[in-house]
């Protein structure tokens, strides 16, 4: 997989690019529009990801400019503006995703993926984790065969946790995913839910699957498992 | 009518002067009159006293003192023109007293005998029976042989009196009924030049933050109010302009902010993976982390708050119930409350529609529920009701918390004000959430307020125009 990261402010383009190649991306890098141009015209990108405040030319023109002339690798739009004109306009352009920063990089990530239509860490139908069972089509979850009963909250929240396994989730993902916007950064209702959830999961049993990554979020996963 | 407006102190004083001017003008022309009066009655009893000179000096001799007499009634006839005459000698002994008038209105005989006056010619008064008065002149006159005389003569005052007592009359009258129309006129006057003063100070108040850019009515008349609501004019829009750039300020730290905090993200982030990290070592970035993260919330708050206050909320406007919406936020933060044992009840029957950005106004149910149950100790109570008011949606939260002190309570909507803050700062957040919630009001042209008892609980009102009601409801059943 083959992509283009357009970014002028050359530590954000840094930390992106290094941590794609962590992820056995091959990543190329344009600091400036121009160079973004000519890059997107040589060779077949898969993904772009385009960052719309560049010096000298405008992301958004650059997106059409590239829509025009038949570029057809999928575009993640980075920008520090999120009105919904912005997006709309972005969308209209022809971007397929949108992150406003400050973004974490997992987030990035889990779109990254997501465009590349290349499969969440589980896109079988049971989650297993350890021994944690997380059934998506009738929403039941067991765990170590014991059937485990949880409120739909709970329910979503450990779904994303286990579809995730393995990854850090920020309280932001989480809160995006399960909950919706409007909950942003004032409650702590991921902690309150994510208690209550290891109470059911979690205490009864030996083995603790969710991990508390302070600063980071939540992760679901078997100890020494990365 | 407040005693204090300049309206009512210009009214006042000019009633003061005009009563002051008019009692002088009453008193000095009562005086002028009677002086006036008075000194013609004197003038023409003088004019008597002087004719009556020769007829002494010349007849007294050859006539004798009887026939003087007989000869002044011939000629001045005292009796029938209620005229009094008394010549007098020195010694005080009365050569001629004329008799009483016909009309027997006084009695010669009761006037006070004379006190020998020292000028040549002097007047006095004399009191009558009931009230009236009879003005008296001297006349000394020393006959060749060296004998002197005084003449007197009076006229009652009775004229001079009545037309006193019409005058008195008149100004009692008079200067009342002039008083009350001078006032009225002044009133009107007043009110006329200081109209436009009430109007400038009602659009004045009128003005606010949010609508900074309207400006006052100049009356077109080249006067002082005209130059003060200029003034007042320009003074808005020093205040609009330095709003604005204060707007923007914020708008460009926050905007500006978001690359550096992503950088600092991104590599914390890929620090905290390194395998080598030591436990504590790993805390420590997590505590950066998480202060990363307070500091992204901030941003995103004040930038969130800038694009409100500029009025760029409108691009998600759309119908909605607003009961609904709480009742669902309601139902979703449940488990916060029940966390802490506070009871959550939820009072939204439905059909409360307003219009507007629904995420935002989720966000206002959202901060305000969630301050309720942080400020609310376990076993406390949170209510939360939504209903229609007057034409308007009234969204209620209230709570059985520790309550704002009544000084704090003006300033709670306010960017990062916190009541305690070393409590706050242990629960969290980032001091915005109710300016936050002030900001999305504004933006839908609602308002919210706040009430509070201090250990017995918070109470706050949103308030939002209701939409207005749909003439075609094609998607609706039943």
């Amino acid at each position: 997989m083959r992509l283009l990261l357009i970014e002028d402010e050359k530590k954000v383009a840094d930390i992106v690019s290094r941590g794609l190649r962590a992820e056995r991306f091959a990543v190329d890098v344009a600091y400036d529009g121009s160079e973004g141009w000519e890059l997107a015209s040589a060779a077949d990108y898969d993904l772009i990801i385009l960052d719309l405040m560049l010096p000298g030319v405008n992301g958004t023109e650059l997106l059409r400019r590239l829509r025009r002339k038949g570029c057809n690798a999928a575009v993640l739009v980075l920008t520090a503006r999120d009105a919904t004109q912005d997006k709309v306009e972005n969308f209209e352009a022809g971007a397929d995703d949108y992150l406003t920063k400050p973004f974490a990089f997992a987030e990035l990530l889990v779109r990254v993926k997501a465009l590349l239509r290349r499969p969440l860490p589980s896109r079988n139908p049971v989650l297993r984790v350890a021994d944690l069972e997380v059934d998506r089509l009738s929403q039941q979850v067991r765990r170590a065969g014991k059937r485990i009963e949880l409120t739909s909250k709970e329910y979503a929240l450990l779904e994303y946790l286990a579809a995730n396994a393995g990854r850090v989730l920020s309280r932001t993902m989480i809160i995006e995913h399960v909950w919706d916007q409007s909950f942003e950064g004032l409650t702590n209702i991921v902690d309150v839910y994510v208690r209550h959830l290891r109470s059911k999961v979690d205490d009864p049993f030996p083995t603790k699957l969710i991990r508390t990554m302070r600063g980071a979020g939540y992760s679901v996963g078997e100890d020494g498992e990365e | 009518m407040n005693t204090r407006s300049l309206k009512f102190q210009l009214l006042g004083w000019y009633a003061l002067l005009l009563a002051s001017g008019f009692g002088l003008l009453g008193v000095a022309t009562y005086v002028a009159l009677e002086r006036s009066l008075t000194g013609a009655v004197m003038d023409s009893q003088l004019r008597r006293a002087r004719q009556l000179v020769p007829l002494l000096l010349e007849q007294r001799q050859p006539l004798g003192d009887q026939r003087l007499g007989e000869e002044i009634e011939a000629r001045y006839a005292p009796d029938r023109n209620d005229r009094f005459v008394r010549i007098s000698r020195e010694d005080g002994s009365v050569l001629y007293l004329s008799a009483p008038p016909i009309d027997q209105s006084f009695d010669p005989a009761s006037l006070p005998p004379p006190a020998w006056p020292s000028a040549a010619e002097s007047s006095r008064k004399a009191p009558l029976l009931g009230g009236r008065q009879m003005l008296l002149t001297s006349h000394k006159v020393q006959a060749p042989e060296g004998m002197k005389y005084l003449i007197e003569t009076g006229a009652p005052m009775d004229d001079v009196q009545a037309d006193m007592r019409h005058w008195l009359t008149f100004l009692g009258v008079g200067l009342p009924v002039e008083m009350a129309l001078a006032l009225g006129g002044g009133y009107v006057l007043v009110k006329r030049a200081l109209g436009p003063v009430d109007r400038i100070a009602a659009s004045a108040e009128r003005i606010s933050s949010s609508n900074l850019s309207e400006r006052l009515p100049v009356p077109q008349t080249g006067d002082e109010l005209e130059r003060l609501s200029v003034a007042l004019n320009h003074m808005i829009q020093r205040l609009e302009e330095a709003l604005q750039y204060s707007r923007r300020f914020v708008a460009d730290a926050s905007h500006e902010l978001r690359t550096p905090l992503t950088i600092l993200r991104g590599e914390i982030e890929s620090f905290v993976q390194d395998p080598r990290l030591t436990a504590d070592r790993r805390e420590q970035l997590g505590s950066v982390l998480e202060e990363v993260e307070h500091l992204t919330h901030i941003v995103e708050g004040l930038f969130a708050m800038s694009r409100l206050d500029a009025g760029e909320a409108q691009s998600e406007w759309v119908r909605f119930d607003l009961a609904q919406l709480a009742a669902a936020t309601a139902d979703q933060m449940a488990l916060l409350a029940e966390d802490k044992k506070i009871r959550l009840s939820c009072v939204a029957n439905g059909g409360v529609w307003v219009e507007g950005d629904r995420s935002r106004l989720k966000q206002v149910v959202v901060n305000l529920l969630d301050n309720a149950i942080k400020y609310t100790p376990p076993e406390g109570a949170v209510s939360l009701a939504v209903k229609a008011v007057d034409g308007h949606a009234v969204l209620e939260v209230q709570d059985t918390g520790i309550g704002i002190p009544a000084e704090a309570l003006p300033r709670i909507f306010e960017r990062f004000f916190r009541v305690d803050r070393a409590r706050s700062r242990e629960q969290g957040g980032a001091g915005l959430g109710l300016s936050i919630v002030k900001s999305i009001c504004a933006a839908h042209y609602g308002r919210v307020e706040a009430t509070s008892t201090p250990d017995k609980g918070s109470h706050f009102r949103v308030e939002l125009p209701l939409a207005k009601p749909q003439t075609k409801q094609p998607f609706q059943n039943s």
